[in-house]
């Protein structure tokens, strides 16, 4: 009993800077702020900002074919979000559709279903949440996801001439209202 | 692998904010009334073990209205925490607590199974009490003082959060910030009956961040806001003929954090309430050396107990050893 009472702080103290000094977590324990955003070819093809967005066709929850061609030809732009239903997603659905919509009437508001699977099940998740009034497509095959790099709450900005001007987290809202207040 | 992710909130809520600590272990008198990792009196330091399963049943949004996740999902979270309580001086004791996190989850058909080491926490409490308060009659005015805790716990981002190199959200076993809690906690035993007031406030410390999901973005700095959590228990223990001890522990805790910011402005999307209830029966043995633990945990699935926030049931099983 004594060599326990010697040596257990001692091996959980051993234990806690191996676990945490690996798998890359040690990130969250000392942070960087240098920027280290690969650079990209403006204009080329590509979701990063300033690169030309691929055109894309889905199916919405209506079983209505959507291509971003089309939606950029009835809107000044369009605005993807990718959404899985969750307390998050739920907040910045809540945040767009009571902030960022009715100040942006032009601008086309998408939400991406990437998780769901399915045009019947997306189609419930949506009711169900409370965002009927939404254009949501269901990205069954996770194409958009691949094509975009999109993932919870990333949110894109295609302008009208096709080019990104935002491919990032949600997070308050406020980098997507300034993104679209800027655009001509 | 191509992985459907699930929502941060889901993966790391129970890591990060289960109200209760993973250690429903003994307190000044020993016996498992308490809701912290705490030594009992003249013990020299304690080693505990304990495994939370946790299952999600659907969210609060921000109006506080719950929703149902999507039909055929069942979501889940394990935690087998390691915790070491460690005596400094006749009033001083420190602790750590270590969970590691699986995550399992089905959600609309599609499986996926991760793990990793969550946030890790340290605690230093100060004993404003020399002698048990426990008394079995009021005799004097002095048997009504209560157990005065003071303490602080300092919570390490060791955990996967979204703004290390993950792939995706179900690498997510913790929230990537700092956090320094002082906590107080008032607890008087009356055999059989014994209650417990924890109250604990946290403020987060503002990080950098360059990173979302494995995507680098423009660096910004973010802080989340403050944390309260407050836990009101009521127990009562029954004695065994062999002197063994079993005590029921019924406590509600309400858990808020604050918005966050993000470079110095709110964030309107952030922060979250959680009102919940636990129930904890646990067994100690005559010398109070071995204690045996089983809490269920239960957040009231209806409109207005929470806020943005998941809910979840929480079955905690767990066993204690205090070293004399």
């Amino acid at each position: 009993m004594y060599c326990v009472k010697k040596w257990l702080p001692a091996c959980l103290l051993v234990i806690l800077f191996n676990t945490t000094g690996c798998q890359g977590v040690t990130d969250d324990l000392t942070p960087s702020d240098n920027d280290k955003r690969p650079t990209v070819v403006s204009g080329s093809t590509g979701s990063q900002p300033t690169q030309s967005a691929p055109d894309f066709t889905a199916v919405d929850t209506l079983n209505n074919s959507r291509t971003l061609s089309s939606e950029l030809a009835l809107a000044d732009s369009v605005v993807l979000y990718f959404t899985m239903w969750c307390p998050i997603c739920d907040s910045h659905m809540s945040h767009i559709r009571s902030q960022l919509i009715p100040e942006f009437p032009n601008v086309r508001f998408l939400v991406i279903d990437y998780v769901t699977g399915s045009v019947p099940a997306s189609r419930a998740a949506q009711l169900a949440n409370g965002y009927a009034s939404f254009t949501v497509l269901a990205d069954s095959n996770q194409a958009l996801h691949d094509t975009f790099k999109g993932s919870m709450g990333i949110t894109v900005v295609i302008d009208g001439a096709g080019i990104v001007r935002m491919n990032e987290y949600y997070k308050d809202g406020r980098k997507l209202r300034e993104t679209l207040a800027a655009l001509p | 692998m191509k992985l459907t992710p699930i929502t941060t909130t889901f993966l790391i809520a129970g890591a990060v904010f289960f109200p209760g600590t993973p250690a429903y272990s003994a307190s000044c008198c020993g016996g498992g009334s308490s809701s912290s990792l705490l030594l009992p009196k003249a013990s020299h330091a304690m080693i505990d073990t304990s495994i939370d399963i946790e299952q999600y049943d659907g969210f609060w949004n921000k109006e506080g209205d719950h929703i149902n996740d999507p039909p055929g999902s069942d979501l889940n979270q394990y935690r087998l925490n390691f915790a070491y309580a460690h005596r400094l001086a006749s009033r001083w004791q420190a602790s750590v607590i270590m969970p590691y996190v699986w995550n399992d989850n089905q959600y609309s058909g599609l499986d996926t199974q991760t793990n990793g080491l969550g946030d890790t926490r340290i605690n230093l409490w100060y004993e404003a009490f020399d002698d048990v308060t426990c008394v079995w009659k009021i005799k004097k005015l002095s048997d009504l003082k209560p157990s005065a805790y003071f303490g602080a716990t300092l919570t390490l981002p060791s955990g996967v959060s979204p703004f290390d190199d993950v792939d995706n959200n179900f690498d997510i076993t913790g929230r990537g910030f700092y956090r320094l809690d002082g906590n107080i906690l008032i607890e008087k035993t009356i055999y059989p009956w014994s209650t417990a007031l924890l109250i604990s406030y946290g403020k987060y410390f503002e990080r950098s961040i360059n990173r979302e999901y494995g995507k680098y973005v423009e660096p910004y700095d973010m802080n989340l806001g403050d944390r309260l959590l407050a836990t009101l228990s009521l127990g009562y223990t029954q004695f065994l003929d062999s002197m063994d001890t079993v005590t029921y522990t019924l406590a509600f805790s309400h858990l808020q954090e604050e918005k966050a910011e993000i470079n110095g402005r709110t964030d309107p999307t952030s922060g979250f309430e959680k009102r919940s209830f636990a129930l904890t029966a646990a067994y100690a043995t005559m010398a109070r050396d071995w204690v045996f633990k089983a809490t269920w945990g239960h957040a009231i699935d209806k409109d207005g107990w929470g806020e943005n926030f998941p809910t979840t049931d929480v079955l905690t099983l767990g066993v204690s050893y205090v070293l004399r």
